[in-house]
């Protein structure tokens, strides 16, 4: 078997509902997406959310290969990006090709893909995180309890800017996840928002109210003396890395004890990338937890993770382009099926009808940084968010 | 496809050269393998080498957990039984039967695939670095020479690692020999010296040192004691050379000290820790922290069939390009010092029945077994040079005398 060409789509996808974080709490509804296409010449394709114009640039490092050799065609796609570094755009593109490529290596062994990795059950426990601070307060508490209603018995609430607001809120999303578990896993997440001794005083107070599992991404993703700092400051872990781009990038969180759980995701340059930074953290006993992504099919892969703990659902509606995917939640976990590779089919129309919208505005997502971040919090203003 | 049922068969054979190390200089002169066969419902029977002391482990693992269980989840099964070894630990025997079984199921995943094993763990290149190693304190200078020149001339090897340890101004002329016997295949020969724990680190980093005056050393391997991360660390910050390994650790957890401590300069993994799903881990892990990955002897050099997918992959330890235990046959050639994997699928190490019914045995005699020489004495305390009976042993070659030292004599 061969690859003998490739193709990328590119469409912007209109949310269900606008999500939003520290960094934009208005949040935005419009998100770019892309699909990429990894043809072969025995008429099986691999397909990846995700891609870039990047591709074009690489795609000649694995034209004619096998993509059942996909691991080593990682790594000649990382050695070719040598000088530049696997970063950034580059290392986007890499994710999707690598997906696409572990999408066709299930697909011709006929198989789903978190049998190909190995897993001894296709499921994974999920959490409800719901990138929302542009929610209401009713808006929340619907959303948390509708994840609840799958039986998720964790939740994850983007804060930050308002202790007032954020410990209301908290209050919001446990007592919805309560109709699962008496003590539902809270997270929080600020995005980088705060610097290390903010972030130690602020989840400190919050801490007084709520028994906070973890805080995610409290200090700089690079930050590992104060993500470290901030852990030994708190009760609650800390976790960080969604942000970085590989193991290389890890190595300091990990030998720095900086952080107590990895988030682990297709951004850490695919899905090999992603299994080489969790084996990595496997090492040092940290757990880790799959990021969120269209469809969850990351899912795949946190199945076949000894040290996964648990996976991040968000879901915003991202998934037009898809005819069909083959996980569904069921008693809070992931529970995927056994269609061949990562389960999803696609539906050109669709993707098509969304390639014609014409929009009068570009997607706000990814979020620009807040003002003030690391430096003084800048509070919500009247009117920014619905609820203010 | 199911998991039906298993058997292990026991066989011993002569050996084809006197092997040896720091702890055995005399040599042994007979081994013995265990060769464990997994069933499935397909007809396939997955094939693996290894976990001779462990039949009752590996009862206890198919009958309790693998039975009726689908092969190709062997990353979900391995944590099972990782799991249920929970409270003894996975380690020691109990770490044998899951490596042997673990490897059973890939050799079954692959096989099912109908492709080899690099393949079905994603490698793209099946050509990879090998180096000898000759187990051969019991040789004389001339027979190194000749050895590592044979390796060098037939076989391409540019690399060979020398068993060193007990007697410094032989080990500076036995290491020339090997030098000079792999010139025969390159100009710059790779040197690796390996003294098995036989010292302690300041020993180390006395021998070591005097021998880099001469020689440029690839990497010294297990220098001290295996657990003994400090030392190991000690090591390295004192000579040019890398230090190599893990060996003889058996688990992921067991490297946490090597990884934080900057312990190894070169992690050395085989399937034994802990089957080819932790060495998956293993090498992950340090390519995560920027060391190199080498892998140890194998049957049949069936760790070449991981090598492919490592990206942080150096070189194989080849004890020689074929099984010499008449038994095994391997789909994994040596062709000018490289290992290459063939295309048969699953590991491509198998056996020759005839060759099996000749040399089964019931159970294996204490001078084939695993280690029938124990610690040397002296070991991390004081120079313990090969007696003289050791030497006569040594001396009458592979079809001579068996000779164990007997404890509590002048020099034990």
């Amino acid at each position: 078997m061969k690859i003998t060409g490739y193709k990328l789509e590119k469409y912007i996808e209109q949310l269900d509902r606008a999500i939003g974080d520290a960094n934009y709490p208005k949040g935005d509804d419009l998100m770019g997406m892309s699909i990429l296409r990894i043809e072969t010449d025995e008429g099986i394709t691999g397909i990846a959310p995700g891609g870039n114009d990047a591709i074009e640039s690489l795609f000649h490092v694995i034209e004619g290969k096998d993509p059942r050799g996909v691991v080593g065609l990682w790594k000649e796609m990382v050695d070719w990006v040598h000088k530049g570094n696997n970063e950034g755009t580059v290392n986007a593109a890499i994710s999707a090709i690598d997906v696409a490529l572990w999408d066709l290596k299930a697909k011709i062994n006929n198989e789903p893909l978190w049998q190909t990795l190995g897993a001894r059950e296709g499921r994974a426990k999920a959490y409800a995180s719901d990138i929302g601070y542009n929610l209401s307060d009713d808006e929340l508490h619907d959303f948390y309890s509708r994840m609840a209603d799958m039986g998720i018995d964790g939740g994850k609430i983007k804060i930050g800017l308002n202790m007032k607001d954020d410990l209301r809120r908290i209050g919001i999303m446990n007592d919805a996840l309560r109709k699962v578990k008496n003590r539902p896993y809270l997270m929080i997440d600020t995005n980088e928002y705060w610097s290390p001794k903010q972030a130690i005083r602020y989840i400190s107070q919050i801490e007084q109210h709520f028994d906070i599992f973890w805080a995610e991404e409290p200090a700089r993703r690079w930050d590992y003396d104060g993500l470290r700092q901030v852990s030994r400051g708190i009760s609650a872990a800390v976790a960080s890395g969604e942000n970085l781009n590989d193991v290389g990038q890890m190595y300091p969180l990990i030998s720095q004890q900086a952080i107590d759980v990895a988030n682990v995701g297709v951004g850490h340059s695919g899905i090999t990338g992603a299994r080489q930074v969790a084996n990595m953290c496997y090492a040092y006993e940290l757990p880790v937890t799959m990021m969120n992504c269209p469809a969850n099919f990351m899912v795949h892969l946190a199945a076949a993770l000894p040290n996964h703990n648990m996976m991040e659902v968000v879901d915003p509606g991202r998934e037009d382009a898809f005819e069909s995917w083959d996980n569904h939640i069921e008693d809070g976990w992931i529970v995927i099926g056994n269609a061949p590779g990562l389960g999803i089919s696609l539906n050109q129309d669709k993707i098509r009808a969304l390639q014609a919208i014409e929009l009068n505005r570009k997607p706000g997502f990814p979020f620009p940084r807040r003002e003030g971040a690391g430096l003084w919090i800048k509070d919500i203003e009247p009117g920014e968010v619905s609820w203010k | 496809m199911k998991i039906t049922g298993y058997s292990t068969t026991l066989y011993e054979f002569p050996v084809s050269r006197r092997t040896g190390d720091a702890n055995s200089p005399s040599g042994r002169i007979r081994g013995s393998g265990s060769l464990l066969e997994l069933y499935t419902d397909e007809g396939l029977t997955g094939i693996a080498f290894g976990g001779a002391g462990a039949a009752p482990q590996i009862r206890s693992m198919v009958e309790g957990i693998l039975m009726g269980e689908d092969p190709r989840q062997v990353t979900g099964l391995w944590k099972r039984m990782v799991d249920r070894a929970f409270k003894g630990g996975h380690d020691g025997i109990v770490n044998d039967a899951i490596s042997v079984l673990d490897v059973a199921m890939w050799d079954l995943k692959s096989k099912f695939n109908d492709e080899p094993l690099w393949k079905t763990l994603g490698g793209s290149n099946p050509k990879v670095q090998a180096y000898a190693s000759g187990l051969d304190y019991p040789l004389s200078d001339q027979e190194i020479e000749d050895w590592y020149g044979t390796m060098a001339a037939d076989h391409g090897f540019k690399g060979g690692k020398l068993k060193v340890g007990l007697d410094q101004d032989a080990d500076l002329r036995r290491i020339a020999r090997m030098k000079k016997g792999l010139e025969h295949a390159t100009d710059l020969p790779n040197l690796y010296i390996d003294a098995n724990e036989f010292w302690n680190p300041k020993q180390a980093i006395r021998k070591v040192r005097e021998i880099e005056e001469q020689f440029d050393i690839a990497w010294v391997e297990e220098p001290a004691r295996r657990w003994d991360f400090l030392g190991l660390r000690r090591i390295s910050d004192s000579i040019k050379a890398p230090v190599c390994a893990g060996e003889n650790l058996d688990t992921l957890g067991d490297f946490l000290p090597y990884f934080h401590n900057r312990s190894a300069d070169v992690v050395q993994v085989s399937h034994g820790m802990t089957g080819i799903t932790c060495a998956l881990q293993l090498a992950d892990a340090a390519y995560g922290f920027e060391l190199p990955i080498t892998l140890g002897g194998s049957p049949g050099n069936l760790n070449a069939q991981l090598a492919p997918c490592m990206p942080n992959f150096l070189t194989l330890e080849s004890q020689g390009p074929v099984p010499d235990d008449g038994v095994m046959t391997s789909d994994i050639k040596i062709v000018d010092g490289w290992a290459v994997c063939g295309k048969k699928p699953g590991t491509g190490v198998s056996y020759d029945p005839e060759a099996l019914a000749k040399q089964k045995v019931e159970s294996v005699t204490a001078s084939s077994g695993s280690s029938p020489f124990g610690r040397r004495p002296g070991a991390g305390l004081w120079d313990n040079p090969p007696t003289k009976e050791e030497s006569a042993a040594a001396a009458t070659g592979v079809n001579g005398t068996f000779y164990v030292p007997p404890h509590g004599s002048r020099n034990q």
